[in-house]
């Protein structure tokens, strides 16, 4: 029994790897622009506030709290940082906006910490709309999943009490380190907690990972200079989503707004 | 004694579980029992491998004395340990590896967040005392300490069985309304146990305690009809409301049932009461429906899990091992969907070979006449 079980085995595993083996590598097209699809986030609740006053004319100013990869700069100057990118792409978008995107993006701070900022700096602000970006830090220490789950409940709540709209972003993308880091349920949580708060979720890992799949951005470029000209290229394109995300809703006889160059 | 071939095939699917779901975005992943149940592989794991532990163990104690049963248990500890060293060699390599791929790259910044790279001889000591417990690497630590104390558990059965039970869940309770009560980890202050152990011994000792009754007369009330009647009403509330979470996350219009009135009975680290009460309901379902021996469990389709839950330890660090390799093959050929199906269908076929190869060479090694006996005792296996 277990010969002939070993048999099978070795032949089904055989099977596998030769289809394995003989599955092409992925040679996709290469689109230029980095558009996603609207069904990436077309359940999301939309941001009426936001969109009304951008189209008011007035000054909004909107906040951006998270990690490294919201601060930018690693690169070169917070301009080229995905936030920056929003306030011009959001312009391009409503031209009658007059918008002020600030960068309260801290590296290495945990969502914890980030909530304790919440009191101290967003009130005095008085934004439209605050985009909160986080739950890396937790992934990569692998901290208690409930308690990530309490503390962003918990932010978010106090986010909401102080009168803006809030938008949750999750993690960036990265196939080389999900070997030692287990992002998936963190980036379960963040969409749990938007979705039960009616929060929209920016789901910023499901389009990198979109980008990375099909050739539209290529994540793992070894060359330095590529990588640096990389890392503008995923901020623009991420602030550039992050435009079409907030507006969408606005002009619902229109398809999106104009966002071919 | 006939083998138990329940325990063999659930353990082995829990392990087949844990491996799909380390593998990331793999689809496959909405099929686990996770998606569901309230409960996961863990859950199956660790009850699992309290009632072999309680029967095999129970079992030494009452022929060979508790001094004798106490020194195998610890024995078991230290392969353990040493298994648990092994994954945590693979985890610097595979470490290794990122941070080459990652060196200035647009992660980097983020990646700093991983303070053991800044102190990797710290890592290491805080790794051998069970403390340091990067992703993939938390439950072995809570089997060991689970399995620590299960000497003093079996002792405690023989005496006091009603003081046992009363200890082990008093202290379960008294976590759920103390949250501080929980072991320190690594790195950061606020860092604990990802699973806390002084929560997760009851689901253990409980197993433990029904293996031990499993090897003398059992335990009545466990085919009580109305009892049955309970945990089969309490799986299926479970299974709608945690299907709807699935299907909702799957396509946004179908309505979650009250989640989030629910979350805070579903904390993984400290064994929530909804997560443990699926768990049992689960375990009673499947004393009552499958026999121990019946077709099911013998069918060739039942055969890779019932062979990898037999060689459970071996198969679960080879299931670590390819779910990193998995991640490299990924990785690499940048795959999608099918090449995720692809890995996970390898790595399946790999788990089952190597389960059926280590039972073949264990069989030819034994003596004839020793063959039922060996087999009747190595259900103690992780």
């Amino acid at each position: 029994m277990a010969g002939s079980f070993l048999r099978l085995a070795v032949g089904i595993f055989a099977a596998a790897g030769i289809w394995l083996l003989s599955a092409p590598a992925a040679a996709p097209a290469q689109p230029q622009d980095c558009d996603v699809a609207e069904s990436f986030y077309s359940f999301e609740p939309t941001l009426p506030n936001t969109i009304r006053a951008l189209a008011s004319g007035r000054e909004v100013i909107i906040a951006a709290i998270g990690g490294a990869s919201t601060r930018g700069g690693t690169w070169g100057s917070p301009e080229l940082a995905w936030p920056a990118r929003l306030a011009a792409a959001l312009v391009e978008r409503v031209p009658a906006a007059r918008v002020k995107v600030v960068n309260l993006g801290v590296a290495r701070q945990t969502s914890g910490e980030m909530a304790a900022r919440f009191v101290r700096e967003v009130p005095a602000l008085k934004p439209a709309l605050v985009i909160w970006e986080t739950g890396t830090m937790e992934a990569v220490r692998n901290t208690d999943l409930g308690e990530f789950r309490e503390t962003v409940q918990a932010g978010l709540g106090r986010l909401r009490a102080a009168g803006p709209e809030v938008v949750l972003m999750d993690m960036q993308f990265s196939r080389v380190t999900h070997a030692v880091i287990n992002i998936d349920r963190y980036v379960n949580i963040l969409r749990e907690v938007a979705d039960a708060n009616d929060v929209p979720l920016f789901p910023r890992h499901d389009i990198m990972r979109y980008w990375a799949e099909n050739g539209i951005l290529d994540l793992r470029t070894p060359d330095r200079e590529k990588r640096r000209q990389l890392a503008v290229r995923l901020h623009e394109c991420i602030g550039r989503e992050m435009a079409d995300f907030i507006v969408r809703g606005a002009h619902p006889s229109r398809p999106a707004p104009g966002r071919r160059r | 004694m006939e083998r138990d071939l329940r325990l063999d095939f659930f353990r082995g699917l829990a392990l087949f579980f844990i491996f799909i779901d380390h593998i990331p975005n793999n689809p496959l992943a909405q099929f686990t029992l996770q998606s569901v149940a309230f409960s996961d592989a863990a859950e199956v794991f660790i009850l699992i491998s309290g009632y072999t532990a309680g029967m095999v163990y129970g079992r030494a104690m009452e022929r060979q004395g508790p001094l004798v049963a106490g020194v195998r248990v610890y024995h078991r500890v230290w392969q353990l340990y040493v298994a648990h060293v092994f994954l945590f060699t693979l985890f610097m390599a595979m470490m290794a590896y990122t941070v080459g791929a990652l060196n200035s790259s647009l992660y980097a910044e983020e990646f700093r967040a991983a303070d053991f790279l800044k102190e990797p001889g710290v890592a290491v000591v805080k790794a051998l005392t069970l403390q340091f417990q990067p992703a993939f690497m938390d439950i072995l630590p809570l089997y060991i300490a689970l399995l620590m104390g299960l000497p003093f558990a079996l002792v405690g059965f023989r005496r006091w069985p009603g003081a046992v039970g009363l200890a082990s869940s008093a202290l379960w309770l008294v976590v759920q309304l103390d949250k501080m009560i929980e072991l320190p980890a690594y790195p950061g202050p606020n860092q604990v146990w990802f699973f806390n152990p002084f929560a997760w011994q009851a689901l253990f000792f409980l197993g433990a305690w029904l293996g031990w009754r499993g090897t003398k007369d059992g335990v009545a009330w466990v085919a009580n009809r109305w009892l049955f009647r309970f945990a089969a009403a309490l799986a299926l509330a479970g299974f709608l409301i945690r299907f709807s979470w699935t299907l909702h996350g799957l396509y946004d219009p179908i309505p979650a049932l009250f989640p989030k009135a629910l979350w805070p009975l579903l904390s993984k680290k400290n064994l929530g009461p909804l997560r443990f009460a699926n768990a049992l309901a689960l375990a009673l379902l499947v004393a009552h429906l499958i026999p121990p021996q019946g077709r099911s469990m013998t069918a060739a389709a039942a055969r890779p899990f019932v062979l990898c839950g037999r060689h459970s330890l071996h198969i679960f660090c080879l299931g670590i091992l390819l779910s990193v390799v998995g991640h490299l093959v990924i990785n690499e050929f940048f795959g999608r969907a099918p090449m995720q199906l692809a890995v996970s269908a390898a790595g399946g076929a790999i788990m089952t070979s190597v389960a059926a190869l280590m039972d073949w060479f264990a069989a030819a090694q034994a003596p004839p006449g020793l063959r039922a006996q060996r087999a009747a005792a190595t259900g103690g296996g992780a």
